[in-house]
């Protein structure tokens, strides 16, 4: 008989077999003793081969047939199955490092007051474009800020599997698509007085390679989801690291500026566009300096002039996508499945895979 | 007893014949059920004897609970008859001798039906298989 398992690694994956196999073997090559963890993996519905990479190495593939119904859909389905006292779940473009869920193990089972643990992106992700070192950067930024608490990311966690399931696992009801559930998840360990913490020295790398589109449409989403899910201020107060408030942090100082400027304006005879401009511009780098400053330490100058533009336009893409989070919210209401789904749930119809239930 | 292949045919044979399979089986749009599917996949690799004994007790009672039983192994194992007489539900998956760990387990997954498909080393099953599993999502 083998001893029990302490750790279950759970990887949910969705379409990612270039990603998956490089996830994997990271994990493989874990510091841990390998008859200590199970290695699970949630195919949701790929179109890919990502099912037969996963076969590769892990104990358990678990496939979901149909519509794909999101990671954290995935990662409940996982969970059922996980054996150890504590589950990590691992995104399936994240690389751990060799002792980063020994780290977090480790830290679980010795203090007794701390239920769950998340790891942080590290500054270089594997892919080099400039919106990949962008959005890490400045995801990196967010996470390593010294603030009380700390928001629960999705790349890399692990917690304990008796508070995962008294506080009623994922919220596969209303999140559906890959964003916010884990931060979702770890506000609702926290009220239910489970300890929760964010580890800045144990880090991921991310390998998903991002373009500015897929940038700007990941910001829209998270800004709109956080305000019409979650809800913008209680968001706010329990998640002050999530990236979003990072982008919007620099909206009030910069609101002022502007109003400062519009005003000396008026008492300019012909305050003419470079000067306007000029104004502008250094009124945008002081309200974003500290950020711009990191970015000087991690890249250097050329990467800050590149990414202050951008920078700017993502500020305004979260912005308009919060307001219009929080008129969905206000008019349409929170997202829900689809009427069908709904409909299964509630005559309880029992099915593989299960119908998305409702927290 | 299901052979799927045997080491006397040729590599191209046999990858024809697997592919084929892999298709036909898993992208199959299956009937609605109410409990997953279960498969277990024994990785035997090569030159690895496992006794039919071991084998047997390790199954009995996975077997009753509809589990499809896989044992996947690179190159014929010398004792491959005794596992066949001993096993009589599980499907024997042959691959040419040479086959590593890894292809051996894409293979196998392949041609198993199952939702949940657990993977076993032939190294660790001795120890593994004995252990209680909770295949049953709650």
């Amino acid at each position: 008989m083998t001893s029990a398992i302490s750790l279950s690694v759970i990887v949910p994956v969705c379409d990612a077999a270039d990603t998956l196999d490089r996830a994997l073997s990271a994990i493989l090559a874990s510091e841990l003793n390998r008859e200590d963890y199970e290695l699970i993996v949630v195919d949701d519905s790929s179109s890919d081969t990502s099912p037969i990479v996963a076969a590769r190495y892990a104990d358990t593939v678990i496939r979901l047939t149909g519509r794909q119904a999101g990671p954290a859909y995935a990662r409940n389905r996982g969970a059922e199955l996980a054996r150890g006292a504590v589950v990590a779940f691992v995104d399936a473009d994240v690389m751990v490092r060799p002792g980063t869920l020994g780290g977090m193990l480790q830290l679980i089972e010795t203090h007794a007051g701390l239920d769950a643990i998340a790891a942080s992106h590290d500054r270089s992700p594997a892919a080099e474009n400039f919106a990949s070192l962008y959005w890490n950067l400045l995801v990196h930024y967010g996470e390593q800020r010294d603030v009380a608490g700390g928001s629960f990311t999705s790349g890399c966690v692990a917690v304990r599997r008796s508070a995962l399931f008294s506080t009623g696992l994922y919220d596969e009801w209303r999140f559906a698509t890959a964003c916010l559930e884990s931060v979702e998840l770890g506000k609702r360990l926290e009220r239910a007085g489970h300890g929760v913490l964010l580890c800045r020295d144990l880090q991921v790398t991310r390998l998903k390679r991002w373009s500015l589109l897929s940038v700007c449409r990941e910001v829209w989403t998270r800004s709109a989801l956080l305000t019409r899910s979650l809800g913008y201020h209680r968001t706010r107060e329990l998640a002050p690291t999530e990236v979003v408030f990072t982008l919007s942090r620099a909206a009030a100082p910069a609101f002022a500026l502007v109003s400062m400027v519009i005003l000396c304006s008026a008492f300019l005879s012909e305050p003419g566009w470079p000067i306007a401009i000029a104004i502008a511009v250094a009124g945008s780098i002081i309200a974003n300096s500290s950020l711009y400053l990191f970015f000087a330490r991690a890249r250097g100058l050329p990467f800050v002039m590149a990414a202050a533009p951008v920078h700017i336009f993502m500020q305004c893409v979260g912005g308009i996508a919060l307001c219009i989070g929080r008129l969905m919210r206000d008019t349409v209401g929170d997202r829900l499945p689809d009427a069908a789904t709904q409909a299964y749930a509630e005559v309880g119809l029992e099915t593989w895979p299960p119908v998305p239930r409702p927290q | 007893m299901h052979r799927v292949s045997s080491d006397d045919r040729h590599d191209a044979d046999f990858a024809a014949q697997n592919s084929v399979k892999a298709d036909s089986s898993p992208d199959q749009t299956p009937p609605r059920r109410r409990t997953p599917r279960l498969s277990l996949i024994v990785v035997l690799p090569e030159n690895h004897v496992v006794s039919p004994d071991v084998l047997t007790e390790s199954l009995r009672g996975r077997v009753d609970r509809h589990v499809d039983v896989l044992v996947a192994c690179a190159g014929q194992p010398t004792n491959l008859s005794a596992l066949q007489r001993s096993i009589g539900e599980a499907q024997f998956l042959l691959a040419p001798a040479g086959t590593s760990t890894e292809a051996l387990r894409e293979l196998a997954i392949r041609q198993a039906p199952g939702d949940i498909v657990r993977l076993v080393s032939g190294a660790r099953f001795d120890s593994q298989v004995t252990e209680q599993e909770r295949f049953m999502t709650s």
